[in-house]
């Protein structure tokens, strides 16, 4: 009952601003239902014939229903994402000393190895006359002239590959490294075994 | 005039062996295997490879009874290994030091040199060369000649006093020198280095077995590697991912005494690509697109073997 009472006052309040009659200040601002203020202009408006510089469309509505949604669907969002947090907060305090770490890690071998993998392995003038056909082909020149008569994107696919390429045989060429440390253990094993096999016959 | 001239040559050459006689180079290089596991010294060596330089430090010594050595890369990010006996720890830049249970460190200078030269009997002759001055001392070369040409020759000069190794360098079948090491300077002490006390208090990782799956580590089958350089033998293949970019890579390493190649074989990767060869001093890196697969052969080995060896590399049946 209040509620309607409250609502026909609002309606008087708006309708007595529009026209005029009340003056608008902090006070009843808060009563005025801007929605219907608008509408009631724009009826006097049209009423009046007044021309519209530009079409009336009020999108006021709609704009601050989808503002008024958005916390709503921000606070769902960060809802899960605690939920998941909470969740997952075992695994990522047991690495997490280490993730950071081991990140830099990959990035700085990389870099290593992208060093390792293209200055150093250049080919040189001493890679065999023999093999003219090995010379003439370096891994990083191979795609070269390809790139150069294609378009931009094939250029960069053709990049990406090379990137990939040079990345992969940095982890080769490491992996061969850290593999080789083991071999001479690994060596003395097999005889030690090929010399057991042989005792045994 | 021809029958002159050899015997004039085959008199040379009897002066020449007349002359070496009191030294073998098989005795020279066991002198030089025991001094590199004896004495207590401290060297700084380089290595050359084509335009690079790698400057390394190697410090050695017994105290009370342990068997201590120290090798470090001294430029860049650097690289450091220790060895206390029969246990060698990697410490590398980001990433956790891990020791591995072997008596022998991996570095530029091959194991087999400092341990067991007869593991290079199957696959080089040890031949005399001449007397040099290296690092200002008298030095003695000895040649390690491949048996066939798919390999390279390895070439020391070793210290006729110390019998400790002064130079070395991996030489290919036309006798130019691919990568080399020289010692700048070496000092050998009574007493081991401070640093080897040092080394002796710290506690290191424990470490990692690898030997201890042996049994299992040779599972690996998928593939035929169909041709490979006399002397190798297959000292591990397994199925494993990568370190640096988490590939998945079927993997065999072979060694034949001196040099090990491994044998990658993983998924190809996409866009246009030709087979080629890299290489850096005497490593030879071979990438081989065998269209379903790709094939790359990593070593200290010759751009042609390298690429046998990935041409060979068929799907077993």
């Amino acid at each position: 009952m209040t509620q309607s009472k409250f609502d026909v006052n609002n309606e008087q309040m708006t309708s007595e601003i529009l026209d005029a009659e009340r003056e608008l200040n902090l006070g009843n601002q808060a009563q005025l239902d801007a929605e219907k203020f608008a509408r009631y202009a724009l009826i006097g408006d049209v009423m009046r014939q007044k021309e519209q510089a530009a079409p009336c469309i009020d999108i006021t509505a709609s704009v601050a229903a989808a503002i008024a949604d958005e916390p709503v669907y921000n606070m769902t969002e960060e809802k899960t994402t605690s939920q998941q947090q909470k969740h997952e907060s075992n695994v990522v305090q047991m690495s997490f000393w280490r993730r950071p770490l081991s990140q830099v890690a990959i990035a700085a071998s990389v870099a290593l190895c992208t060093v390792v993998g293209v200055n150093n392995f250049m080919p040189q003038n001493s890679i065999d006359a023999q093999a003219p056909v090995l010379q003439s082909i370096p891994l990083t020149g191979t795609v070269a002239p390809v790139s150069l008569s294609s378009e931009p994107a094939m250029q960069s696919a053709e990049r990406g590959v090379r990137e990939l390429q040079k990345q992969r045989i940095g982890a080769l060429v490491l992996e061969h490294q850290r593999q080789s440390r083991m071999a001479h253990a690994l060596s003395k094993n097999t005889n030690q075994a090929e010399k057991d096999k042989q005792e045994e016959n | 005039m021809i029958k002159w001239l050899s015997v004039v040559l085959s008199m040379l050459l009897a002066t020449q062996v007349y002359a070496n006689e009191n030294i073998s180079p098989r005795q020279l290089l066991k002198d030089m295997s025991l001094a590199v596991q004896e004495r207590n010294f401290d060297a700084s060596f380089v290595v050359v490879k084509g335009k690079g330089m790698e400057p390394y430090r190697w410090l050695h010594g017994q105290v009370e009874q342990t068997d201590l050595e120290i090798l470090t890369l001294l430029n860049g990010a650097g690289l450091e290994v220790v060895r206390v006996d029969d246990v060698v720890t990697y410490f590398e830049p980001q990433t956790e030091p891990y020791s591995l249970s072997t008596d022998v460190i991996d570095g530029p200078i091959p194991e087999a040199l400092l341990r067991d030269i007869s593991a290079l009997d199957a696959s080089y002759d040890f031949v005399l060369g001449g007397k040099e001055r290296i690092a200002g001392r008298p030095a003695q070369l000895v040649r390690l000649v491949a048996k066939d040409e798919s390999k390279y020759n390895y070439w020391l000069w070793v210290d006729l006093q110390s019998a400790l190794l002064l130079k070395a360098a991996y030489v290919n079948q036309r006798a130019e020198v691919l990568e080399q090491l020289q010692l700048t300077h070496i000092s050998v002490t009574e007493k081991p280095a401070g640093q080897l006390l040092e080394l002796k208090s710290k506690t290191l990782p424990v470490p990692v077995s690898a030997i201890a799956d042996d049994g299992h580590s040779k599972l690996q089958n998928n593939w035929q590697i169909g041709w490979l350089p006399n002397g190798f033998k297959l000292l591990k293949s397994d199925r494993h991912k990568l370190n640096l970019n988490n590939e998945l890579a079927d993997y065999f390493l072979y060694s034949d005494g001196l040099v090990e190649v491994s044998v990658f074989v993983q998924r190809p990767l996409t866009g246009q690509r030709a087979s080629g060869a890299l290489t850096s001093g005497a490593t030879t890196v071979y990438v081989h697109n065998a269209g379903a697969f790709d094939v790359s052969v990593v070593g200290k080995v010759p751009v042609e073997t390298a690429k046998s060896i990935a041409e060979s590399v068929k799907r077993s049946l």
